[in-house]
């Protein structure tokens, strides 16, 4: 039906905050960023209807292009009309909404599990229960936990090929005990991931009660792990489940050419695009949404995606937080936090998703937050980049050239060189790496471009679409503090030479513009140390919207234990990396953190008895009374201004 | 153009709302299109699932196939049974008999065992608006228009209540403890100006309050705020922020009204928003304004301030510069320029403002 369309393309990516939209066109014959727009995605309240922010976006690319977009009935123009009216392609991607809803089950938590979560960790669930033989309740317990987890997909994995089959036969008869139980219209879709050996009586025994998807064994053997094919069923079911939601969904996936497909996915096929395209190094994009994030890493010659749900700076700030520890925020942070301090700001952080930090301390927080997030999603990256279910500890990070960075928090620092020093602390590349970020969103509709026109692609992705940071040089080892690490010499086009020293310790940027080119040559001087292994470079690299970048910090990173440590460091980074004079931190800052009050242990306060509540709540009133007369006054002080002002 | 997040308080608007039975339950609509509704009047009736007892057969009757168990059947699936109801058996009153432990519908029988669902919870979903049935939801509920007063917070509990409203005493919520039989305050919803503590949670729990808006709590009442019976909205966040004197001033005009306090919990994947409705009758010939949900930022706006130091305060926007700003902190973001009321000009991230009142 479009075969014989050529011509403009309408993109959007509908994210947990985000709604981003780009229109391409042909301009002398070759693919164009013509227009794009941004605003605020609208699954939630008043509308909960994402097209409702969809259209705001279209409206504005109207007015910024004069072209006319939508039709009376709100509905994009396809295909382009001779008034130019309207477009001939419109795609869409979406990381917004509820993931799947996921029950995993397996032999053994460590083997089949761990690969079963690594496996479904490629596409958007969230896992609601887990069953296993090492599980200790009942068959009933087990049976009633299943319905009442509600949920929309259960992956059976388990057994190495020609290994155990009764176990887990076993299992999934309590799964089919429990489906029998279920209305059928709110059964889960099965996905069989184990031993191929059972699959007939797998098909057996749910073929005629729900929709049952096949995949090769994620576990052949306890050595060997294959997870690309439970992958793509996953990505199956997804797109099956997006589909029959309501909340706009559905008008969007009818406008557009391949309905909505997962924002991930794109990441997935853009950087094995990447990857392809050249030989030297791997790819690596890494996107750190409001609910959701993913890292996608092209890798000896093998692309792979990890969508994580309980990572995200916004919707999902708290459950970042509880899936980290306090003592590995802390790491990031130059003062000294409690528990109960992190808890209000990802708690209030997940009410105001779209917020971003407005004092100092703040800012820390949200950074800490977000390079702890970043960490975690490379951990889980790590057993698939190195084929094992348990990858060596402490490994560096595989040569990656390009890393490109996305989401809001990482994007919209306002400064390249901030954004760049962010990817360098949570990523620590070693060696050369081109830093990139995507602060468009263009990834992800590039994704969905691919399916529909893949020379639009292929030449939008060649206009330097996104944008570069500049190329970092990161020192291995650990070069001493304070001490000569690197001498570098940049002679740049117009025959401006420059000589520095980077000392240990130290962030050092040269400004060099995105398209300009310069003789970099360096000299790594601290014993023990290199760049991506040489102890000399000598090389023509191009700048970026930071400039050449040279991390003398060296790898792994070495943050001080304390805070007062930290504090002579991180804000030291910022002020290198952004060339803003040094921020002092506020010296009360480093009180110890106040502990929590016992009252607010309601678990572990003994339930009084009623006359004796009454007295200590009149002791405690009293007490509180002054503090409150006190803060009272000040507040009506304030009220009673904001009345005359009002 | 630039949308703002919103969050509407307003002393007179029409609203729309959806009153629906829970996700989990099946259930039938009980009003009709056009109906005319009370706070009170049931909308919607279902029974929400309930749990699966397992009763094992093959060892207590040592069957050596499990298909025997078949023969033994005194009751079908299907059928509602009696705690102590015999189930299975060679005769229904003697002999070895299984008898069933709890009250509820016979739901399978197979693997050599009988599965009984406990006796599903009734529930009811009630208008909790008094006005007009505008739309239906096959088999989940209505849509109601009603026209009142409107303040939506921040943050719920998950519970809903209808009560009489009421401010807190002078000396605050915990003032309330008392050693009376007399509770004043119970099934009211109170309003409070102060952050909540856990002695607060204490007040309310002792003292029998039906709910309460707030303007704060505590992070570390998370778990506890959610386990309570009682209705907790929050109408600024977790910390200690204090409630923003117009939206208290609203609020307070409404002392001894009927209302409706949906505490409705935002989550990762359902933004939902709390709110206060107090229904108002309406004035001769005169429909309220429906809130404005379509508006961009512009200079002259009121807003409300989401972030600290300036979390709550309200101010007015008085300029949009068209560059991004630099922050004290070293963040440089689109920004607009706001006068705040309690005096003062600050440059403010406009993902940090909400449009106020409208």
């Amino acid at each position: 039906m479009f075969a014989n369309r050529s011509g403009s393309i309408l993109a959007a990516d509908l994210g947990s905050v985000h709604t981003r939209l780009v229109l391409f066109d042909l301009v002398d014959g070759s693919y164009r960023l013509i227009a794009r727009a941004e605003g605020r995605t609208t699954s939630g309240f008043p509308f909960y209807d994402v097209n409702v922010g969809l259209v705001r976006a279209v409206k504005t690319i109207s007015e910024v292009t004069d072209r006319v977009l939508l039709n009376p009935t709100q509905r994009i123009i396809i295909p382009e009309q001779p008034d130019r009216s309207g477009v001939d392609y419109f795609v869409a991607t979406a990381s917004t909404g509820r993931p799947l809803r996921t029950v995993m089950l397996g032999l053994v938590p460590e083997i089949s599990i761990a690969s079963g979560l690594r496996a479904a960790a490629g596409t958007y669930v969230e896992i609601v229960g887990t069953f296993s033989l090492d599980d200790t309740r009942s068959e009933e317990q087990q049976v009633n936990a299943l319905v009442k987890s509600s949920p929309d997909l259960v992956l059976i994995t388990g057994g190495t090929e020609y290994g155990a089959m009764e176990p887990i036969l076993q299992l999934a008869r309590s799964v089919q005990l429990a489906l029998l139980l279920m209305d059928r219209a709110r059964r889960p879709v099965i996905l069989y991931a184990g031993n191929s050996a059972i699959v007939p009586q797998i098909r057996t025994m749910f073929d005629s009660m729900t929709a049952l998807f096949v995949a090769p064994n994620v576990r052949p053997s306890l050595e060997e792990e294959y997870l690309d094919g439970a992958q793509l069923q996953l990505g199956q079911a997804f797109d099956a489940y997006k589909a029959t939601r309501g909340g706009g969904f559905d008008t969007i996936g009818q406008m557009s050419e391949r309905g909505v497909l997962p924002t991930a996915q794109s990441y997935n096929l853009i950087v094995e695009y990447l990857g392809r395209a050249q030989t030297d190094h791997g790819v690596l994009a890494v996107d750190v949404g409001s609910a959701v994030s993913s890292l996608s890493a092209f890798v000896n010659g093998d692309v792979n995606t990890i969508i994580r749900t309980d990572i995200g700076l916004g919707h999902s700030a708290h459950n970042l937080f509880e899936t980290t520890s306090l003592a590995a925020l802390e790491r990031w942070l130059p003062f000294p936090v409690s528990h109960d301090e992190i808890e209000t700001y990802t708690r209030n952080k997940a009410l105001h998703p779209e917020s971003i930090p407005e004092s100092l301390r703040e800012m820390y927080i949200e950074h800490a937050l977000l390079r702890t997030g970043i960490q975690l999603l490379v951990e889980a990256s790590q057993p698939i980049w190195y084929n094992t279910a348990q990858p060596p500890l402490n490994v560096p990070l595989p040569s990656f050239s390009p890393i490109i960075g996305a989401g809001a928090g990482l994007t919209r620092t306002g400064s390249p060189g901030f954004t760049a020093l962010l990817m360098l602390d949570s990523l620590q590349p070693e060696g050369i790496a081109n830093l990139q970020v995507d602060p468009h969103g263009l990834i992800p509709v590039l994704g969905a471009l691919a399916s529909v026109q893949p020379e639009a692609v292929v030449q939008v992705l060649d206009s330097t679409s996104l944008e570069s940071l500049g190329t970092s040089f990161s020192v291995s080892g650990q070069p001493r503090t304070g001490k000569a690490a690197l001498k570098v010499k940049i002679k740049t086009e117009n025959g401006e030479v420059v000589e520095q020293q980077v000392d240990g310790g130290n962030v050092w940027i040269y400004p060099l513009d995105s398209g300009e080119k310069a003789e970099v040559e360096i000299r790594v001087l601290s014993r023990g140390t290199s760049i991506g292994g040489k102890g000399r470079i000598k090389q023509t690299f191009e700048g970026g919207t930071a400039g050449l970048i040279f991390d003398a910090r060296g790898r792994p990173l070495t943050l001080a234990k304390d805070a007062r440590g930290r504090a002579g460091q991180l804000p030291l980074w910022v002020s290198q990396a952004t060339g803003e004079p040094l921020k002092e931190l506020d010296e009360r800052w480093f009180a110890p953190p106040a502990k929590p009050e016992k009252e607010a242990e309601p678990e572990k306060k003994p339930a009084p008895k009623p006359e004796k509540r009454a007295r200590r709540g009149r002791r405690g009133k009293n007490e509180e009374a002054e503090q409150e007369t006190k803060n009272d006054k000040e507040v009506n002080e304030l009220d009673d201004l904001r009345n005359v002002l009002s | 153009m630039y949308y703002p997040e919103q969050r509407h308080t307003l002393a007179w608007a029409t609203v729309r709302r959806e009153r629906l039975l829970p996700d989990q339950s099946i259930g039938t609509v009980e009003a009709r299109n056009g109906q005319y509704l009370n706070l009170r009047d049931v909308v919607a009736r279902g029974r929400v699932p309930a749990r699966y007892i397992f009763v094992e057969a093959t060892g207590f009757f040592r069957l050596r196939n499990e298909t025997e168990l078949v023969d033994l059947m005194l009751v079908e699936i299907g059928e509602q049974v009696a705690a102590g109801q015999v189930l299975a058996g060679k005769q229904a009153t003697k002999g070895k008999r299984l008898v069933s432990p709890v009250t509820g519908v016979i739901v399978y029988v197979g693997q050599g065992r009988i599965i009984i669902q406990e006796t599903p919870e009734e529930i009811e979903v009630e208008a909790g608006l008094t006005g007009q049935v505008v739309g239906i939801r096959p088999n989940q509920g209505v849509v109601v228009e009603a026209f009142g007063a409107l303040a939506q917070g921040v943050w719920g509990n998950g519970r809903r209540l209808i009560g009489p409203l009421r401010i807190e005493p002078e000396d605050g919520l915990e003032a309330i403890f008392d050693d009376t039989i007399d509770r004043p305050y119970a099934g009211s919803i109170v309003i409070t100006r102060r952050s909540l503590k856990a002695v607060s949670l204490d007040a309310l729990e002792t003292q029998n309050i039906g709910g309460v808006v707030a303007p704060s709590m505590d992070a570390a009442l998370y778990e506890r705020a959610l386990d309570m019976d009682v209705a907790i909205m929050l109408t600024e966040g977790f910390g200690d922020i204090r409630m923003s004197s117009y939206l208290f001033s609203l609020l307070e005009g409404f002392n001894g009204r009927q209302t409706t306090l949906d505490a409705v919990l935002p989550t990762r994947w359902d933004a939902g928003r709390p709110e206060v409705f107090i229904n108002l009758p309406p004035k001769a010939g005169e429909r309220p304004p429906e809130p404005r949900m379509d508006l961009t930022l512009q200079t002259g706006m009121t807003v409300r301030l989401t972030r600290a130091p300036y979390a709550g305060l309200i101010g007015q926007v008085i300029g949009l510069p068209k560059t991004p700003q630099l922050l004290d902190n070293g963040l440089r973001v689109p920004c607009a320029q706001v006068d705040l009321i309690t005096g003062g000009k600050v440059m403010i991230p406009l993902a940090n403002l909400e449009i106020f009142g409208k």
